[in-house]
């Protein structure tokens, strides 16, 4: 295009927005429809979250951590319940870890179909939002046949689980998964090959390497510019080194490597590759095993502090976790994968139109319970 | 290839992967070394698993591979930061306060941006991610800013603490190196009130920007109204 | 004709009474009210049809009742109604800083461009308010009248979100009037005349009379027309200007009530308008399909009828599957791919009609 500079002006795009994924408002400078600065102004839902933690015990922390990023609550109960086994070095046994394994996985299915259902909605798509939606209700129907709830579980505990799993819930699993197979092809047939879709965001938004990892840009996000990093198979935490599984990439099928398309396509890709971890977890989970068995008592871990990261569907969750001896927690701080991927916004977003702009914060998956914690 | 070569070279990956490549540099046999350091290669990008240790057998020890990546872990840890202040000492020799280097090293904030960016760029440290910046009040009238950082490329981990007076409580900022540390330390200058030199933007990101105090310091009190909404106070500690 | 039709009636009724004007009067008055109600009850049929197809779609159920029960009956038919009524009952808001002239006129005018045209379509064979001999070309013209009403309700909204949308769908729309118009020039030049009954009159005998059939360049030029209509209508792919997730609700976003339904039943009859001219030009108007089957003039107003809600139901359909182009793709669509090929076709259709004799 030309450059012919007119009068520019100020757009502000949220807090309520329908594209926003949360309240956040994103000042918007625009030149007619190319925009050239994006400022994120975020702190509409901050909670306190790490003043809270201050000031309850260990176990009470628990259900906070559920609501700072609800659309993948398991995940960050795990990655608190392993940093906290690391700090107080308890193992847990075998059933447990399965356990815990199936959920995550789970969870990462049901927070993957989310995040593509609404970058098609934001696209303007309106179909394949409602069958990720559905698909995902059957996954929330599980989730509430273990634990009673189908947003916010608190159900990894420190040293165990709140609930076993219970009768039947294995033959629901794998009935789940043969149920769901063909329904990511049918997702990805509708979604990703669309020609309208990939115009919209192939080239678009491309998040070069050394930008990524610079701003600290992590999960699927940095794996679909190329680095092949997944928490799962380079630090294994858990028992996740048993299992076989890929790690899928961005390749720039569609456009360049980086771009909208391929953050969007790899999370179709790890849909998949959950599916097969869930499986393989399903077929070897031991029988029996009490889940309850490792709770200790009181929870008074040693003077010390621990940084602990998991892989969450959206990227490496961190919590740095401070103690000095008391069952309160000293320090807990929270590192959350959206927050820097909200950070490469302004970076990556300028020079678009103002379409394109929701189109890459709709690929970059936030949610805003976790940015503002 | 004989077994007792196989067992040689797992030996090496083992060592080589828990952090001593000293061990596998130094090995007389030329072959044996390219073929340990491919393999090192190999299991770092994920497509060999890591061949195990015949040192202890999985029947003594209940859960056999947990403890034994816990122990991994913390010799890996303890091998880094050892081998990050070695090289510290010879280049920046008077800027470490601690003594004992198992979980963290100790700096002091005045060279802080130099050593930033040694580490960035030293080739075997080649710290190129920083995984997460926190500021914490420590008793005694300090704050302390930490930094956990990551190389993608060697894959270890090192932390380190900057620790500051509560009344001149500056540090040098980071945030051109680390590009992620821009709102990191935003964010613990909302909560704290850390300030960082040379940051371009240094604003309150969670808070809005009229919002007296700092938060996550322990002698926090809040304030009484807000734009005339009144402020409620905490509630006592939930035993 | 209808006009004509009910003029000399009444003088037949009342053949004593002078003063022929009153007649004259109600002949005209009483087909545009009828036009009017047949408008409003479209629109909940429409309304209904939307949300009942795209629930198919959406692999969900949609309105429903439980039984015969009035809350929304067995199928959920009231409850177009009661978005109706909802609608009316609602709270007249108007931003104190909008500018209030235009704020209020402009759902008028976009109004008074569907209904105006609806004078000029042809549901039968003899069911047509007024059948002029520039039938095509009087609805063309018409439907321009939207842009104007857009843009004043994104200008009058005193609104960035609305003005965005305003301005966006006032280049949408004059953009794609020209594919649009170059397709229907085609037709005219195969059945010289402007005039609707004239051209459903050339296609008569079955389905293969029908001006879609007649020769290879007519099915492009068809393509061409009903995309250039969902354009003109600001239907998905094409709906930038009112794009739910971008901007909020485009240029309707200040409206609100009984202002914001007149909008929305003006595209629904914008669609009925821009079918009914696709179904007139390329198929067969109110011709039966069977050649000597059910083609009497009581019919006809069954088969344009049902033409017209296939070309309704698959606008419908593709709203619910495609998603939707970015400003400059669309703009890169019209100018650089459907007027080249329109031209081509002109060029074509001309060629094949000296030809052909």
């Amino acid at each position: 295009m030309g450059v012919v500079h007119g009068e520019e002006m100020v757009l502000n795009i949220g807090p309520q927005h329908p594209a926003t994924h949360g309240v956040l408002r994103l000042q918007v400078r625009t030149d007619g429809e190319v925009v050239s600065k994006i400022t994120p102004y975020m702190g509409y839902l901050h909670r306190c979250f790490e003043k809270h933690c201050e000031n309850v015990t260990y176990e009470q922390v628990i259900p906070f951590t559920d609501r700072c990023d609800y659309l993948a609550s398991m995940s960050m109960n795990f990655g608190y319940v392993v940093a906290m086994e690391r700090l107080m070095d308890i193992k847990v046994n075998e059933r447990v870890e399965y356990i815990r394994i199936i959920m995550a996985e789970l969870q990462r299915i049901a927070s993957h179909l989310l995040c593509t259902g609404v970058f098609g909605l934001d696209l303007g798509a309106f179909t394949p939002f409602l069958w990720a939606l559905r698909d995902r209700e059957r996954i929330l129907d599980l989730f509430e046949l273990t634990c009673g709830a189908r947003l916010l579980y608190n159900y990894m505990w420190v040293g165990g689980l709140s609930h076993d799993l219970p009768v039947g819930f294995v033959e629901s699993t794998f009935k789940f998964l043969d149920y769901f197979e063909p329904k990511i092809d049918e997702l990805e047939n509708i979604l990703a090959h669309n020609k309208i879709l990939v115009e919209r965001s192939a080239d678009i938004g491309v998040m070069p390497k050394d930008i990524a990892i610079s701003y600290g840009v992590t999960g699927p996000n940095l794996r679909a510019s190329g680095v092949k990093w997944d928490l799962r198979k380079d630090d294994p935490y858990s028992i996740y080194d048993r299992f076989e599984f890929d790690v899928p990439i961005g390749q720039g099928l569609k456009g360049t490597v980086g771009d909208c398309w391929d953050r969007f396509y790899v999370r179709i890709l790890e849909i998949r590759e959950s599916v097969k971890i869930v499986r393989q977890a399903l077929a070897s989970i031991p029988k029996d095993g009490d889940v309850h068995q490792s709770l200790p008592k009181k929870i008074r871990p040693p003077k010390g502090s621990v940084y602990a990261r998991t892989e969450t569907p959206r990227g490496d969750l961190g919590y740095y976790i401070e103690s000095d001896g008391s069952p309160i927690p000293y320090r807990l701080k929270m590192r959350s994968p959206a927050f820097t991927a909200l950070s490469v916004l302004d970076e990556i977003g300028g020079g678009w139109l103002l379409s394109d702009v929701l189109a890459i914060l709709g690929s970059l998956d936030i949610v805003l319970g976790e940015i503002d914690r | 290839m004989t077994e007792n070569q196989q067992k040689l070279i797992d030996e090496l990956v083992n060592k080589g992967l828990d952090g001593d490549m000293d061990a596998v540099n130094a090995h007389q046999d030329r072959m044996v070394r390219a073929k340990a350091k491919s393999m090192i290669m190999k299991i770092q990008k994920g497509i060999l698993k890591r061949p195990p240790l015949k040192k202890i057998s999985p029947e003594e020890v209940p859960n056999g591979d947990i403890v034994q990546n816990q122990e991994k872990k913390e010799n890996k840890q303890e091998s880094t930061s050892a081998k990050v202040v070695r090289k510290l000492l010879e280049k920046f020799p008077n800027e470490i306060e601690n003594e004992e280097f198992d979980s963290h090293i100790q700096l002091k904030p005045d060279k802080w941006f130099e050593i930033a960016t040694w580490l960035k760029s030293e080739p075997e440290l080649f710290f190129d991610s920083l995984q997460c910046q926190m500021g914490i009040d420590v008793q005694d009238d300090i704050l302390e800013s930490r930094y956990n950082l990551h190389s993608m490329k060697h894959n270890h981990y090192v932390e380190l603490r900057i620790a500051v007076s509560r009344s001149n409580a500056k540090i040098p900022s980071v945030e051109k190196i680390w590009r992620v540390a821009d709102w990191f330390e935003r964010e613990t200058y909302d909560m704290l009130g850390i300030e960082y030199i040379g940051h371009s933007d240094l604003r309150r990101i969670l808070l809005p920007d009229d919002w007296e105090g700092w938060p996550l310091r322990k002698d926090y009190q809040e304030q009484e109204t807000y734009h005339g909404i009144i402020v409620p106070k905490m509630k006592e500690g939930w035993e | 004709m209808t006009v004509d039709y009910i003029f000399e009636g009444l003088n037949q009724m009342f053949s004593g009474f002078t003063g022929n004007e009153i007649f004259l009067i109600i002949a005209i008055l009483l087909p545009c009210v009828g036009c009017f109600i047949f408008i409003a009850l479209y629109g909940l049929v429409a309304i209904y049809a939307e949300l009942k197809v795209s629930s198919f779609i959406h692999d969900k159920t949609g309105p429903m009742g439980q039984g015969v029960g009035l809350h929304a009956g067995k199928w959920g038919l009231l409850q177009p109604v009661a978005d109706a009524i909802k609608l009316i009952l609602k709270e007249d808001i108007i931003p104190s800083s909008a500018d209030r002239p235009l704020y209020i006129l402009a759902p008028f005018i976009i109004f008074i461009g569907a209904f105006v045209s609806f004078v000029a379509i042809p549901f039968g064979e003899k069911v047509i308010v007024a059948d002029m001999n520039i039938g095509i070309f009087y609805i063309l013209g018409i439907g321009s009248l939207a842009v104007i009403a857009i843009i004043l309700a994104g200008w009058s909204s005193n609104n960035k979100w609305a003005l965005y949308g305003g301005m966006r769908s006032a280049a949408q729309i004059v953009s794609y009037e020209i594919p649009a118009g170059i397709s229907l020039v085609v037709v005219i030049m195969l059945t010289s005349s402007l005039s609707m009954q004239e051209i459903i009159g050339y296609q008569s005998g079955g389905m293969f009379g029908w001006i879609l059939f007649d020769n290879p360049f007519m099915p492009i030029a068809f393509v061409i027309y009903f995309i250039s209509a969902l354009a003109e209508t600001n239907r998905t792919p094409f709906d930038l200007p009112e794009s739910e997730s971008e901007l909020v609700a485009g240029f309707v976003t200040e409206y609100s009530g009984m202002r914001y339904a007149f909008f929305f039943l003006s595209e629904y009859a914008n669609m009925f308008v821009v079918s009914a001219v696709a179904v007139t030009a390329f198929l067969g108007g109110w011709q039966s399909p069977f050649p000597n089957f059910l083609n009497t003039s009581g019919w006809s107003v069954f088969w344009m009828m049902s033409k017209i809600s296939l070309l309704i139901f698959v606008m419908i359909w593709i709203r619910f599957t495609v998603p939707r182009l970015r400003v400059d793709q669309l703009m890169h669509l019209c100018w650089k791919v459907f007027i080249p090929i329109g031209l081509f076709n002109v060029f074509g259709v001309a060629i094949w009609i000296i030809v052909r004799g």
